[in-house]
This record gives structure tokens, sequence and C-alpha cells, in this order.
């Protein structure tokens, strides 16, 4: 499904006009900052639990993308904050998952999860047959609304990279669904 | 499977996620060191007024020229970059340019204010950041180091670990 949502990175792509974008007077002032990025923080958190199938190293990965936003609050083309703020964490959340592989040298697992919907408990299990950036890309597409050109600018991949996965996740998602 | 299925059920997944909604505290030294250059200038400048009203207009032209921040557009460290620097670093790069009388002032402590200190020394610190906008002042240069916990790079070297 390709679909209109706003702006992501880079900033040559940024139309500037979405309801998460910040007036550019204020990007020096902390207090700026946290009323522009603060509300995005919990969703964040919540997005990163499930990419990353655990809610400590969300947490982590979340603490440290908001520091780092706030250290380049300066450089931030004022456009969408959301996806700017997605686009350092989700990039964090993938470099994490590569050094636990690297340093660990074990296959990086999802967890069970107990917040799970009783009712749909498929649904997760599901997903964690996907890789991190196929359940992230998804979820951006479907529960964001940004397009496979916006989440490839976020990736740093080509758009029929971002195509592809969307494709194949959904794919998964139905045959994984459908069996059970 | 139907599409809007799948989209109604991805979102009360992600809604059920546990997840904070408070964010870390902010780091907010670069405030805080900008703020403490005018500290540091208040009995300078204090000095400058009683000088000025005693002397007259000339000496106040000069003493506020010799007050002027030499990081400054035009002044003799523009560009210096100072902040990208360890202290040893810095003074060695200022004695390389003739500024060997360098007052130090290392502040200590944490960020929030908390058990900090202040003191000014004539040898450069071994580690700290060094805070941009030095001043000259009476033909000393000060320089202040940022030695709090959990304070941060500041000018064109916010992302330094501090050295």
């Amino acid at each position: 499904m390709e679909t209109t949502g706003r702006l992501a990175l880079p900033a040559a792509t940024a139309e500037g006009t979405g309801a998460h974008s910040v007036a550019a007077g204020s990007r020096n002032d902390p207090d700026a900052f946290e009323a522009a990025v603060g509300p995005h923080y919990g969703p964040l958190t919540r997005r990163l639990t499930v990419v990353l199938g655990n809610e400590h190293d969300a947490e982590d990965v979340a603490q440290d993308a908001y520091l780092r936003a706030f250290r380049s609050w300066d450089r931030f083309d004022g456009a969408d904050v959301r996806a700017w703020l997605y686009t350092i964490a989700l990039r964090l959340a993938f470099n994490h998952v590569r050094r636990r592989r690297r340093w660990l040298g074990i296959l990086v697992r999802t967890e069970p999860a107990p917040w799970t919907d009783p009712s749909d408990p498929d649904l997760w299990g599901a997903l964690r047959g996907l890789d991190g950036r196929t359940r992230a890309a998804l979820l951006l597409n479907v529960l964001d609304g940004y397009t496979h050109r916006e989440i490839a600018a976020m990736f740093e991949v080509p758009e029929g990279t971002v195509a592809s996965w969307i494709s194949r996740g959904r794919a998964a998602l139905r045959a994984e669904l459908g069996q059970r | 499977m139907d599409p809007d299925d799948l989209d109604s059920r991805l979102a009360a997944l992600e809604a059920r996620a546990p997840g904070r909604d408070d964010p870390p505290e902010l780091p907010r030294s670069r405030r805080r060191g900008l703020l403490a250059t005018p500290l540091v200038l208040a009995p300078v400048l204090l000095l400058a007024l009683v000088a000025s009203a005693a002397a007259g207009g000339a000496v106040v032209a000069t003493l506020v020229q010799s007050t002027e921040g030499v990081q400054n557009p035009g002044q003799p460290l523009e560009g210096a970059n100072l902040e990208c620097m360890t202290p040893p670093e810095a003074a060695a790069y200022l004695a390389a340019r003739g500024f060997t009388d360098v007052v130090w002032q290392v502040e200590t402590g944490d960020i929030e204010g908390k058990a900090g200190s202040t003191v000014q020394v004539a040898t450069p610190p071994d580690h700290g950041y060094v805070v941009p906008g030095a001043i000259l002042s009476d033909g000393k240069l000060y320089m202040v180091v940022d030695q709090r916990t959990g304070a941060t790079g500041g000018g064109t070297c916010p992302d330094l670990p501090m050295p």
C-alpha cells in the first residue's frame, strides 16, 4: 500500500507542512525541544518495543535517541519532528541489534511478549518472524502513513528495497496468520 | 486477511506495548556554560564603569575594547574552535599565538548545580570541556573549563565526549 504520508529525511524531500513541524526560531531552546519532541517519546518507546521485541532495549535506545536528537536540535530542518526522531531511533536500534549479534555471537531473538493482546496472540507470533527492518518499515507505512520513498530516506536504502520489505512482510504475515 | 484488519490489529498491538512517556532529563550545561562567562566578567565590567566615570570617554573605549571576546568575528581567535580541544591542547594552541597569561576557570559539580565549585587556576586542567567564548581582560585571557557531571560539548563540537 502506497500512502501519502508527510515528509521524512533527508531535508531535501521535506514539504514542511505536517502537524509535526517546528518553528525555526525555537531550535536552540531546550524548552522548545521538550515541547516539540517530548510528546513523541512515549509512542517512540512503544514502537521500539515492537521493533526490538524487548522493552528494556527499547527504553535504552529511546533514551539514547532522545539525547542525540537534542544535541542535534540546532541542525534539525524543522519539518517533521516525528520522522526525524524515529529515524535517529530506528537507525540506533538496528545498530544495537548488529552490535548484539557481533559481540554475543548469537542470533538476536525477540522475547515472548506478555503485553500482547490476549485476544490476538498470533499477531505477535507472526511479527516475530519478520526481521527488525521489515517490521519497522511495515509499521511506519501502515500505522504512520509514511510512503515508501520517505521510509527509504529514513533507512538510507533504495525505494524499491522498502517496497520489497513491505510487500514480503505483508505476505509473510498473511501466510503465518492464515495458517493459525 | 483483510488489510484493514491487519492495520487495526497492528495498531492495537503497538498501543499495548510497554513504553515510558516521560523522556530523560536534558543536559542544559551549554546554557549554564554561556551564562558563566558574563558572571566572570561582572567585576571587570564594574571596574570598567568606575574607571570610565573617572577618566572620561577615551578610557571607556579602551576598556570596552579590552574585554572583547577574542573568539568573536574579526578577533584574534576567530575560528580557533577551542571547544574542540582538551584544555592542554587549547593551552598549547594559545601559547603558540602569544596568549601566555591565561586564567583557567574550572567549573565542577553536576549540571543541576549540586556540590559545584568554581576555581581559577594558572595551569590548564587535564580534562573538561573548553567552553567557547574566551575573554581577554587586562591582558589576561579567561578560559572556562566545564568538568561538571552531565556536561556536554558546545560550539562546533557538541558531540565531543568529555576530554
